[in-house]
C-alpha cells in the first residue's frame, strides 16, 4: 500500500501513531468502497442463491428422501438412484431424449444454409426472413396442436402433400417408428429462424476482404466456405449446438400434447415427460428430482466435454 | 481459475435453462396474468373455492355460491383453472402452503392427500341424509381408512363429496339399426358376447348403404374394461394388493375384444381407426355400438340434429359373456374436498356439501348435459320422468342411473395410491390389439409381473407416505 508508506525524503517524523491513523483512515474509506461493491453485488449474488443454488442443495436433498411432493420427506440414502438404474422406462426415455438430439445437426445445417442464402441480395430477403422467424415466437403449445392435426395420417397436411409427389406417408403419431421423426421435424421447423438469424449475422461479419483473397488466390466457393466461412462460424454453431442440447434434453411440451400417454409403446416419452409423469402423477417427486438430477449432470458433462473440444479447436485472426 | 470459470458459466447455463423449461409447465399460461392467491380466506367469514370445468360448471356453481352467501354471510372467492393444468397447480399450492379452503380432488389422489394431512375429515359435518341422498359410490369414492388403506366402505372417514358422478355407458345408433333393418337391443338385458358379435357382423356392410359401416370400433384403454368384468375378469384383487390379469378368464376376455378387429374385422382396421378415429366415425353414423357417457351427450344431441338420416342413439347395457351374467362398467368421480388448515374448516365443509348437493346447480348442470344430478331423490323422480327427457337426454337415461346405483366400478388404477401399475398395461397393448403381432394370453403373461412390481412399489410408497405424514 503506497499511501501507508512512510515520505522518503520527509524531515517529518512518521510515528506509529501517524501510520496507525492513516491506516484507519484508509480503512475506513476501503470499508465504504467494499459496502458499495457489496451493495451492487449482492442482487445477482442472492438470486443466484435464491433461485439456483438453494433450489438445486433443496433438489439434491430432495433426490435423497422418499417426498411425495405434498407431505414430509423422510431420508432413504441413495435408493432413488439405484432405482433409476433398474428402471426401463427411465432407460427408454433417456434414449429417446438423446434420439430427439438428431434433430440437431440437421436443424443447424439448414440453418447455415438459409444463412447463407439469405445473405445474398436475393428478392424478398426481408419476406423470407420473416416468414422463417414467426415460427420462434410462436407459442409451442399453438405449434404442437397444429402439427398434431398436420400429422393426421389421412387427412392431414404433410400427408396430402407427401401425396401430390407419390409418396403415402405413415400415421406418424400413431407410428412407432414414425412418432419420434415426426416429432424431430416439427422441432427443427420450430428451431430453424433463430438458427438462420444467429448465423446471418455471423456470415454478414465475416471480412469481405478474405473471400477477395481467396478469390485471387483461385479458391473455389466449396474451399471458401470450408476455409473461411464455416471457421467463422464456429463460435456461433458451438453456442447453437451446447444451447440446443440443453433445450433438447429437457423437451416436454410438444410430447404432453401431440403424444399426450408418451406416443406408441412409449416411443415418444422424454426424460422430463417421464420426469413430470413421476413427480405430478404418480406423487413420486423425490424420485423425479433424482431423475432430473441425473439429466442435468449428463448435460453438464456433455456441455464440459464440448467448452474443452472448442476450446482446443479455437483460432483467432491476427 | 479459467477451468473454474468455465465449469461455474456451464453450470449456470445449465442451471438456468433447467429452471426456464420447469417454469414452462403444460404448455404455459399464455394469459399474462398474475397467478390468483390460492390462499383459504383469513376473515372468520372468508372462503377460496378453486376448480376447473366448463362454462356451465361455473354458471352453476356461481348460482349455488349466491345462495350460500346469502344464507350464511359468507365471503367466496372462485379460482378457476384450465382442466390440464389444474392438478399442478393444486400441488405448488400445497407444497407452497396456499391450499384452498374448498378444491376439486380426483379420488385417484386422494390418498397421498390424506396422508399429508391435507384433506379435513367431513365426516361430523355432513349430515348422514344428506348422504343418504348421494349416489353410494359418489361419496365411497371419497372415503379411506388410513390405517390398513383401503378405499370404498362407507364405513370409513369420508374426506370429499362427489362434485359429480360419471357413467361411462354403452349406446348404438339407432338410425343405422333401422336403415339395415336390424331389431334394436334391450334397453334392460345385456347382450352376449356372442350375440353382440353376430350384430356387429350384421352392421359390418360395404355394399348395403351407400357409406361403408362397421360393428363397433371401441378404444381399448377407455372401453375394454367393461367387457373384461363382463366375463367376470379384473385388473386387481378385492384387497388391491395383487395384479389379477394373468387369469383365463383375462385372457380370454382380451383376446375376443382383440378379436372384433382381428378376426371378425367388425371395427375399422388400426389404420382407418387411426386417420378417422372411431368417435368420429361413431358421429358419422358409420358405427353401429359405442361409448356414451353424459359428457358426450350434448354433442350427440347436436349431431343427430344436423344428421338425422345417418346419426341416432339410445344407451344399454354393456355386453357380458354368457347369458345371466350382471353386466357393469366404470364409473368416475371428481370430488370436491376441504383443506385441513382451514381457518374456516365448518364453513368450508358447508359450502362443499353445497356445490355438491344443491338442488338448484345440480338442475342447471343436468339441464346442460353435463352430469347426471347427484341426488338421488332427484334423479330417480322429477329429473328421469320429466326434467331429463325435455332436456333432450336419451330415452334410455335410467341406464346411467343403473350404473351410478350399483353397476359403475372404479377404474383399476383410481384405488391405488398410485395409478403407475396401471398405466403400464397400456404401453405394448397395441401388439394384441392393433398388430396382433402377441397373443393376449402371451402379453398377459409378460406384462404381470411388470404390474406387479409398480403394484408393490405404490403400496410401499403409500406406507412411506404414511409414515411421512
Amino acid at each position: 500500500m503506497a499511501t501507508t508508506a512512510p515520505p522518503a525524503e520527509s524531515t517529518t517524523v512518521w510515528t506509529k501513531e501517524d501510520a496507525k491513523a492513516s491506516r484507519k483512515a484508509n480503512n475506513k474509506l476501503h470499508r465504504r468502497e467494499h459496502a458499495w461493491a457489496a451493495a451492487f453485488m449482492a442482487p445477482p449474488v442472492i438470486g443466484w442463491i435464491a433461485f439456483l443454488l438453494f433450489p438445486l442443495g433443496f433438489s439434491v436433498y430432495a433426490s435423497l428422501t422418499n417426498w411425495n411432493g405434498i407431505g414430509n420427506m423422510t431420508f432413504i440414502g441413495l435408493d432413488n438412484y439405484t432405482r433409476l438404474l433398474q428402471d426401463q422406462y427411465f432407460w427408454k426415455a433417456l434414449w429417446n431424449t438423446v434420439f430427439y438430439m438428431i434433430g440437431i445437426p440437421i436443424g443447424l445445417a439448414l440453418s447455415l444454409a438459409l444463412a447463407l442464402a439469405l445473405s445474398r441480395k436475393i428478392r424478398g430477403r426481408t419476406f423470407f426472413r420473416t416468414v422463417y422467424y414467426i415460427p420462434v415466437i410462436s407459442s409451442l403449445a399453438a405449434v404442437a396442436i397444429l402439427w398434431q392435426w398436420a400429422y393426421n395420417g389421412d387427412f392431414g397436411l404433410v400427408n396430402q402433400a407427401l401425396g401430390l409427389i407419390g409418396i403415402e406417408g405413415p400415421n406418424w403419431l400413431m407410428d412407432k417408428d414414425w412418432a419420434k421423426p415426426a416429432l424431430i421435424i416439427m422441432a427443427v421447423w420450430k428451431g430453424l429462424g433463430y438458427s438462420t438469424l444467429l448465423y446471418l449475422a455471423a456470415v454478414q461479419a465475416v471480412p469481405r476482404s478474405l473471400y477477395e483473397a481467396a478469390a485471387l488466390d483461385g479458391a473455389s466457393s466449396w474451399k471458401r466456405f470450408t476455409k473461411i466461412t464455416w471457421p467463422m462460424v464456429q463460435p456461433v454453431t458451438f453456442f447453437l449446438v451446447v444451447t440446443n442440447i440443453i433445450a433438447g434434453s429437457m423437451i416436454f411440451t410438444e410430447i404432453n400434447i401431440m403424444t399426450p400417454t408418451g406416443g406408441p409403446e412409449w416411443s415418444t416419452a422424454s426424460l422430463v415427460w417421464y420426469v413430470w409423469n413421476q413427480a405430478f402423477r404418480n406423487l413420486q417427486m423425490g424420485y423425479a428430482t433424482a431423475m432430473a438430477l441425473v439429466l442435468g449432470i449428463l448435460v453438464l458433462i456433455v456441455t464440459v466435454i464440448q467448452f474443452r473440444i472448442n476450446r482446443a479447436n479455437d483460432f483467432s485472426i491476427d | 481459475m479459467r477451468k473454474f470459470r468455465t465449469a461455474a458459466i456451464t453450470a449456470t447455463m445449465v442451471g438456468a435453462l433447467t429452471l426456464a423449461a420447469c417454469s414452462g409447465g403444460t404448455g404455459g399460461d399464455t394469459s399474462g396474468s398474475p397467478e390468483p392467491d390460492t390462499a383459504g380466506g383469513d376473515a372468520p367469514n372468508e372462503l377460496t373455492f378453486m376448480f376447473r370445468g366448463g362454462e356451465y360448471d361455473k354458471i352453476a356453481y356461481e348460482a349455488a355460491i349466491e345462495k350460500f352467501e346469502e344464507e350464511t354471510g359468507a365471503s367466496v372467492t372462485m379460482i378457476i383453472t384450465d382442466a390440464d393444468q389444474y392438478a399442478t397447480k393444486l400441488q405448488a399450492a400445497i407444497a407452497g402452503n396456499k391450499v384452498p379452503d374448498v378444491f376439486y380432488i380426483e379420488p385417484g389422489k386422494m390418498m397421498g392427500y390424506v396422508y399429508a394431512d391435507v384433506l379435513a375429515d367431513l365426516t361430523e359435518y355432513v349430515p348422514q341424509e344428506t348422504i343418504d341422498n348421494i349416489w353410494s359410490f359418489g361419496t365411497d369414492a371419497y372415503r379411506f381408512n388410513t390405517e390398513t388403506g383401503a378405499r370404498g366402505d362407507s364405513a370409513d372417514p369420508l374426506y370429499g363429496l362427489p362434485k359429480d358422478v360419471g357413467p361411462f355407458g354403452f349406446g348404438y345408433n339407432t338410425v343405422l339399426f333401422d336403415a339395415l333393418g336390424l331389431e334394436h337391443p334391450s334397453a334392460d338385458e345385456p347382450l352376449t358376447f356372442d350375440e353382440f358379435v353376430a350384430l356387429c357382423q350384421e352392421l359390418t356392410q360395404s355394399d348395403k348403404l351407400d357409406y361403408e359401416t362397421w360393428g363397433t370400433g371401441l378404444n381399448v384403454v377407455w372401453n375394454s374394461q367393461a367387457f373384461i368384468w363382463g366375463a367376470g375378469a379384473d385388473w386387481i384383487s378385492e384387497d388391491q394388493k395383487t395384479v389379477t390379469v394373468d387369469t383365463p378368464e383375462f385372457a380370454e376376455a382380451l383376446q375376443w375384444f382383440a378379436d372384433l378387429g382381428l378376426v371378425e374385422g367388425v371395427t375399422p382396421s388400426a389404420e382407418q381407426a387411426q386417420t378417422l378415429d372411431t368417435y368420429q366415425r361413431w358421429m358419422a353414423g358409420e358405427i353401429g355400438f359405442f361409448p356414451v357417457a353424459p359428457w358426450d351427450i350434448a354433442t350427440y344431441n347436436s349431431v343427430a340434429e344436423e344428421n338425422p338420416d345417418k346419426f341416432g342413439y339410445d344407451v344399454i347395457p354393456y355386453p357380458v359373456a354368457n347369458e345371466g351374467d350382471d353386466w357393469s362398467t366404470w364409473l368416475g368421480s371428481l370430488g370436491i374436498a376441504v383443506s385441513e388448515n382451514s381457518k374456516n374448516k365448518e364453513l368450508a365443509a358447508q359450502l362443499a356439501t353445497y356445490l355438491s348437493t344443491d338442488l338448484d346447480a345440480q338442475k342447471i348442470l343436468a339441464e346442460n348435459k353435463v352430469q347426471i344430478p347427484n341426488l338421488i331423490d332427484y334423479a330417480t323422480g322429477e329429473w328421469i320422468e320429466t326434467d331429463a327427457p325435455a332436456a333432450g337426454w336419451p330415452a334410455n337415461t335410467k341406464a346411467f342411473l343403473e350404473i351410478a346405483e350399483e353397476k359403475g366400478r372404479p377404474l383399476p388404477g383410481v384405488w391405488t395410491y398410485t395409478p403407475e401399475w396401471y398405466d403400464n398395461f397400456w404401453v405394448n397393448i397395441t401388439r394384441v390389439v392393433d398388430t396382433g403381432d402377441q397373443s393376449a394370453a402371451d402379453f398377459l403373461a409378460e406384462v404381470q409381473p411388470q404390474m406387479q412390481q409398480l403394484l408393490d412399489q405404490s403400496w410401499i410408497s403409500a406406507d412411506q407416505a404414511k409414515a411421512n405424514g
